[in-house]
């Protein structure tokens, strides 16, 4: 069958429209398809059906996949593709794909273990540390790297006190 | 103390004492720690690899935590000594296989091992011979309160220890328990119990821990969560399925010895005949051989062999302790004339 709209080439692409009670049948080549002005649905490409299925699969890989953590450089792709992270960071910068997979793996995504001592001496820095780390995710996320590194300097700063006081 | 100091002996846990040790060979604990500021070791450069290791290595002796313990820098050390360290369970495969700084300390009784830049930055793990999880416990956490004293560990509230990788974050906790099987092997029940096993969120592996194969009827028992239960409650989870496993297994054995004693002594007894006479031996066989044997003595058949022979004979038969032994590089025929002559000395005696 040829092609309606073109008349040279095969005719690949067959849609069957309805409009009220009519129904109408068009062949068409898919450069037709897809130049033709319809409000046909297009057909997706490779690169659409990947991400629909990665969607469907991982729906946080979509939307983590420009991130990656300022402190030791790993992006959320290259987690997902070797299963280890970075540095102790990646937990707070890829929370969000993390916490599904924590819950998948261990069913839970709160620690109820053993609390390191120097941690309730210093819960009050650790709000803080908490605060600021926030803050980087969201730096991060709106790829604000400036802002990233200071607020990182300062969460290092914070947290190497500890190291010295002991 | 020197590697090759360890080759005559054996680790405290292959004593074959303790509760329930003619099935529960060992208890054992580790920890997975890392330190805050340094990223995980796969993503550190060399620079930062060689200060984690010093770092570390410092604060461990530092730390007070055993009078003798000793520190091996594994870069430095030949591969027949990293294969020596893993068959002890000193170290893990990953850790001899690694790639730069890294090292273990341990005490002469080899209870207690610290592995520095394993797969994470600190790897605490204790042995205990026969079924004391909670005593294997005690003593880990005490460990871990030194080193905690000298190190700031990378830690949050919500996902408690932090991890290289995300199936031990949490506690960092993995305990096992090794059990010797055979009954269960023989009459083919072992899937069953181990079916059951893993519904409560425990894993089933071969003697040296992941991938690797079950050999000689040892098994590993486990627990694969890591985050959302303490300690202690991962601990009573174990501690609540190795009694009904030992209790299957003893079963098996009364059932075998009640429904084919012939059959049954007949193998053992050809296994210890094997083990006397024989001029050589594969190393998948003699783990098969020791395992009856081992059988026997439990069940009153064979007498004039120790446990602690038995155990140790397990591990002191492997490629890594043979090649310590001779102290040149073997190949697997020349292993196997070793392992058969080895066996028949030890006995003899």
């Amino acid at each position: 069958m040829k092609c309606e709209s073109c008349n040279k080439k095969h005719a690949t692409v067959h849609l069957t429209e309805i409009v009220g009670n009519t129904k109408k049948e068009r062949h068409l080549c898919e450069e037709c398809a897809q130049s033709v002005n319809t409000h046909l649905t297009k057909i997706p490409s490779p690169t659409e059906i990947l991400t629909s299925l990665i969607n469907q699969v991982a729906p946080e890989i979509n939307e983590m996949s420009k991130i990656a953590c300022p402190v030791c450089g790993l992006s959320y792709l290259d987690f997902r593709t070797s299963g280890r992270l970075g540095c102790p960071m990646d937990y707070t910068i890829f929370r969000k794909g993390l916490t599904p997979i924590l819950e998948k793996m261990h069913g839970s995504t709160q620690h109820v273990g053993k609390v390191p001592s120097r941690a309730g001496k210093e819960l009050i820095k650790k709000n803080e540390l908490m605060q600021l780390r926030n803050e980087l995710n969201k730096a991060v996320e709106k790829e604000d790297y400036e802002k990233a590194a200071e607020l990182r300097d300062k969460i290092y700063e914070l947290s190497g006190a500890s190291d010295e006081n002991q | 103390m020197k590697i090759s100091d360890l080759a005559d002996n054996t680790g405290e846990w292959l004593r074959g004492t303790g509760p329930e040790s003619d099935i529960v060979i060992s208890s054992r604990i580790r920890l997975a720690r890392n330190v805050a500021r340094f990223p995980f070791l796969s993503r550190a450069n060399l620079k930062q690899k060689k200060e984690l290791e010093e770092v570390v290595r410092d604060r461990i002796k530092e730390s007070d935590i055993a009078h003798d313990l000793c520190y091996v820098n594994l870069s430095e050390v030949s591969p027949i000594d990293r294969l020596f360290l893993v068959e002890r369970h000193l170290i893990s495969r990953e850790h001899a296989g690694g790639e730069g700084e890294r090292g273990v300390a341990f005490g002469k009784s080899e209870t207690i091992s610290l592995m520095v830049n394993e797969e994470d930055h600190l790897r605490i793990q204790v042995i205990r011979s026969g079924f004391e999880l909670k005593e294997a416990w005690k003593t880990i956490d005490e460990v871990d309160n030194k080193l905690e004293k000298k190190l700031c560990y990378a830690y949050s509230s919500r996902f408690g220890y932090l991890t290289a990788c995300p199936t031990n974050v949490g506690t960092g906790m993995r305990a096992s328990v090794m059990l010797h099987l055979p009954a269960l092997g023989m009459t083919h029940h072992i899937e069953k119990v181990f079916n059951a096993v893993m519904k409560l969120g425990l894993v089933v592996r071969g003697l040296y821990g992941e991938g690797t194969q079950v050999s000689g009827d040892l098994y590993q028992i486990s627990n694969q969560f890591t985050l959302g239960k303490s300690e202690q409650e991962i601990i009573e989870i174990i501690e609540g399925v190795i009694p009904r496993i030992t209790s299957y297994e003893r079963m098996a054995r009364k059932a075998l010895v009640s429904e084919s004693r012939e059959q049954l002594e007949d193998r053992i007894w050809r296994s210890y005949g094997m083990l006397k006479a024989a001029r050589l031996i594969t190393s998948e066989e003699i783990m098969h051989l020791l395992s009856q044997v081992r059988m026997g003595v439990n069940l009153g058949i064979i007498n004039d062999i120790e446990m602690k022979t038995l155990n140790e004979l397990f591990i002191l038969t492997l490629p890594g302790h043979l090649q310590k032994l001779e102290g040149r590089e073997l190949d697997s025929t020349q292993r196997n004339v070793i392992r058969a002559a080895y066996v028949r000395k030890r006995l003899e005696k």
